[in-house]
């Protein structure tokens, strides 16, 4: 008994330790295991986060992202080997497996070496493009640092990024659908080879804004893949390094934070949104709470609790300024799609509500909400119910309906002269009239 | 979507840097920018001297059929050289908007680039205001290099032709929809009503006054009730306990509550019946009636 005592310790200990909302076990993988110092502040910063770092070699034999098919790590952090691949236990296809499975995996690239025919065919998979000369290198002759590359501008200085668009939060500032540069690089720039003197104009694929520095995919299933132009980025020289732009001041970097907030996100500690209760019920008080059948025109309430992990905790979702978290009401196509709107707060979450009107269609029909943003995991629920017609005693009553009032008037006027006609019939003593008939008769 | 992923050690800056002058920059002489018409003979379009120091003050127009050349020096300090980067960026400040053109250079430094409008991305073809069109030329080294506004183009498109758009497939929020219900069932104005309903009532009164008319009495009342008053009285009475039973059932009851109560009325209403038209026969076989 002591011993299971004991063991559910050591689980909430783990569970109190894993700060990222999907586990902590990292693996690092790094051909030179001398080149672990370099990047010691970072490997610092994770293990202060909650990770525990496994550090191996690509070509290590011991090295398995799956055992029995269940994934041994959670995420995957890979620097650029220097070798043709990533060795047999590498491959795009476990690579591609292991996001399957929802494993969150960042790949660093460097310029130093050229990069891999293997990571360039993974990357393929995902819609991100490699220059086909796979040793080029992006240069700015504006925003590079005068210390460091003063003759081969190849240390670019860039601002940190804001958000995407208006309407998507912004994880990376100081504050395809699938597929979001999180980093582009200056309008200036562009990618060459340094092995060549010159480049020829034939030469320049892509400049300016088409090159993104950082990209992120974000799988269906949520599994996050980044793309880090500069694994040289990540060392401690730049962590706290001081720069100068040509002609500007000196500045320290902030790269310590920019990593921290990549791979917070990457091994996704923020961004993460979980859904808590679910309720939906007519608007009327003490309504029964998710019944399975509502009649049309029935007002409907329809609430959904959201929360967001930040860090180390869970907490109240907000939706970013011009998004809207959204409510169909569908049948095969959605009748309604509405805003939903905050109602209430609790510590770790937002409650959001609709209301609205049941359409005036019977059939079988579904909440859904279906938030999908660049950045955010993906919510899509669905809660089936059924919308009747109106029984035969919930129509309005004739007496209701003023156009029914000359039949109403109609039918009690044949009753009233039916009672009368009997009364009549029953009681009347011949007329003076009819006796003089019958006596000429 | 299509991510180009570049390779570069790289460092982010939490505030924006100052540029200041340098040594030594870069900078062009001799250059021309070119618009020719296909078809028109050689220098038969617009042609304008570029200058480095301040741009073209009107915008230079691209139309479909159009070529557009910039001819250049590219020179260091004051002397002709190839750079590293020689191109010419076109630039919307309002999207956002960038591409640049790598000029052809030689070794004397004399570079040149054409541009149709086939070579611009389609995103450029829907632009109404003219685009920042700047010369960019940069290289290795200490030097200073020299990213200016040229001129403005504007791309001119024919109105009939459709410009050509793009829609990426892109998550966000998707436009409202609310379910537009079907007009309640109307009734005509109750004025009309109430008019036909009076007509109907009409009709009681009209035939009361009929049988008035014709002599119809109710004498014979207190011989009924003097000889049979039970039977008349209960007759009379099921007859409007009946009418009055069909009208809990409109109102209120339903068909099993009504069926048992029509039943036990029914009843009442036969034998009392019976007894009572007993009676109007008596009177009518001693010819009262």
């Amino acid at each position: 008994m002591r011993w299971c005592l004991a063991l559910l310790l050591c689980c909430l200990l783990a569970a109190v330790n894993a700060l990222s909302s999907s586990g902590s076990r990292l693996l690092v993988v790094q051909e030179d295991s001398t080149e672990k110092s370099l990047y010691s502040k970072l490997w610092a910063d994770l293990e202060s986060r909650g990770y525990d770092l496994t550090f191996e070699s690509p070509k290590s034999d011991k090295l398995a992202l799956f055992e029995h098919g269940e994934r041994v790590y959670d995420h995957l952090l890979i620097l650029p080997p220097k070798a043709k691949g990533l060795g047999p236990s590498l491959t795009p296809k476990h690579i591609l497996d292991f996001l399957q499975k929802d494993g969150n995996i960042l790949l660093a690239l460097s310029g130093k070496s050229a990069t891999s025919s293997a990571i360039s065919s993974l990357l393929i998979e995902l819609d991100i493009h490699l220059s086909t000369d796979r040793s080029a290198v992006a240069v700015d002759h504006f925003n590079y640092d005068t210390i460091s590359a003063a003759e081969k501008h190849d240390v670019l200085l860039l601002q940190r990024p804001g958000s995407l668009r208006p309407d998507v939060k912004a994880f990376f500032d100081a504050t395809p659908p699938l597929l979001a540069p999180i980093l582009r690089a200056p309008v200036t720039a562009y990618g060459y080879n340094p092995k060549e003197e010159i480049p020829s104009a034939e030469d320049i694929q892509a400049t300016g804004s088409q090159l993104s520095l950082v990209s992120a995919l974000q799988a269906r299933n949520s599994a996050r893949f980044t793309v880090l132009g500069s694994a040289e980025a990540l060392e401690d020289q730049w962590f706290s390094a001081s720069v100068k732009a040509p002609g500007g001041k000196k500045t320290s970097t902030v790269n310590q934070e920019f990593a921290k907030q990549l791979t917070a996100w990457t091994f996704k500690e923020t961004g993460v949104l979980k859904v808590g209760k679910i309720q939906h019920h007519l608007a009327t008080e003490h309504a029964e709470r998710n019944p399975k059948i509502y009649r049309v025109k029935n007002e409907t309430v329809f609430e959904i609790e959201v929360s967001e992990y930040a860090y180390d905790k869970y907490v109240p979702f907000e939706v970013p300024a011009g998004d809207e978290l959204q409510l169909e009401f569908t049948m095969l196509s959605p009748f309604h799609r509405l805003a939903l709107q905050p109602v209430r707060r609790t510590e770790t979450s937002t409650v959001y509500g609709a209301q609205f009107v049941t359409p005036d269609q019977h059939g079988i029909f579904s909440f859904r909400v279906n938030y999908k943003r660049p950045f955010l995991t993906n919510i899509e629920e669905k809660h089936e119910v059924t919308v009747r017609h109106f029984a035969h005693d919930e129509y309005t009553r004739s007496w209701a309906i003023s156009g029914g009032w000359v039949w109403i008037a109609g039918l009690w006027s044949v009753i009233g002269g039916f009672l009368a006609f009997v009364v009549v019939w029953l009681y009347s003593a011949p007329s003076s009239a009819a006796n003089a008939i019958k006596k000429t008769q | 979507m299509h991510l180009w992923q570049a390779t570069v050690p790289f460092c982010l800056l939490a505030s924006a840097a100052l540029p200041a002058a340098a040594a030594s920059a870069w900078g062009f002489t001799d250059a021309t920018v070119a618009v020719q018409s296909k078809g028109a003979g050689v220098n038969s379009g617009l042609k304008e001297e570029l200058s480095a120091s301040k741009p073209l003050s009107k915008p230079i127009s691209l139309a479909t059929v159009d070529t557009l050349r910039v001819t250049l020096t590219t020179q260091e300090g004051s002397s002709p050289k190839r750079p590293h980067q020689a191109f010419l960026l076109l630039k919307d400040d309002q999207t956002g908007l960038d591409i640049s053109y790598p000029f052809t250079v030689k070794e004397s430094g004399k570079s040149r680039v054409e541009l149709t409008q086939k070579n611009l991305p389609i995103q450029f073809l829907s632009l109404s205001d003219p685009v920042d069109a700047r010369v960019v030329i940069g290289s290795l080294g200490t030097s200073e290099a020299y990213d200016k506004s040229a001129f403005k183009l504007s791309i001119a498109r024919n109105p009939d032709e459709a410009v050509p758009t793009i829609e990426p497939a892109r998550y966000g929020k998707l436009p409202e929809i609310h379910h537009i219900f079907r007009d309640d069932p109307s009734s005509p104005a109750v004025i009309i009503t109430l008019a036909f309903v009076g007509l109907v009532g009409a009709a009681l009164p009209l035939l009361a006054g009929l049988w008035l008319f014709l002599g119809t009495n109710v004498n014979h009342l207190s011989t009924a009730f003097k000889s049979s008053p039970l039977p008349h009285a209960v007759f009379l009475a099921s007859l409007v306990s009946f009418e009055g039973v069909f009208f809990l059932y409109y109102t209120t009851w339903n068909l099993f509550q009504t069926l048992p109560a029509a039943a036990a009325v029914g009843a009442v209403a036969f034998v009392s019946g019976s007894r009572a038209l007993g009676e109007v026969q008596s009177r009518r076989l001693a010819s009262l009636r």
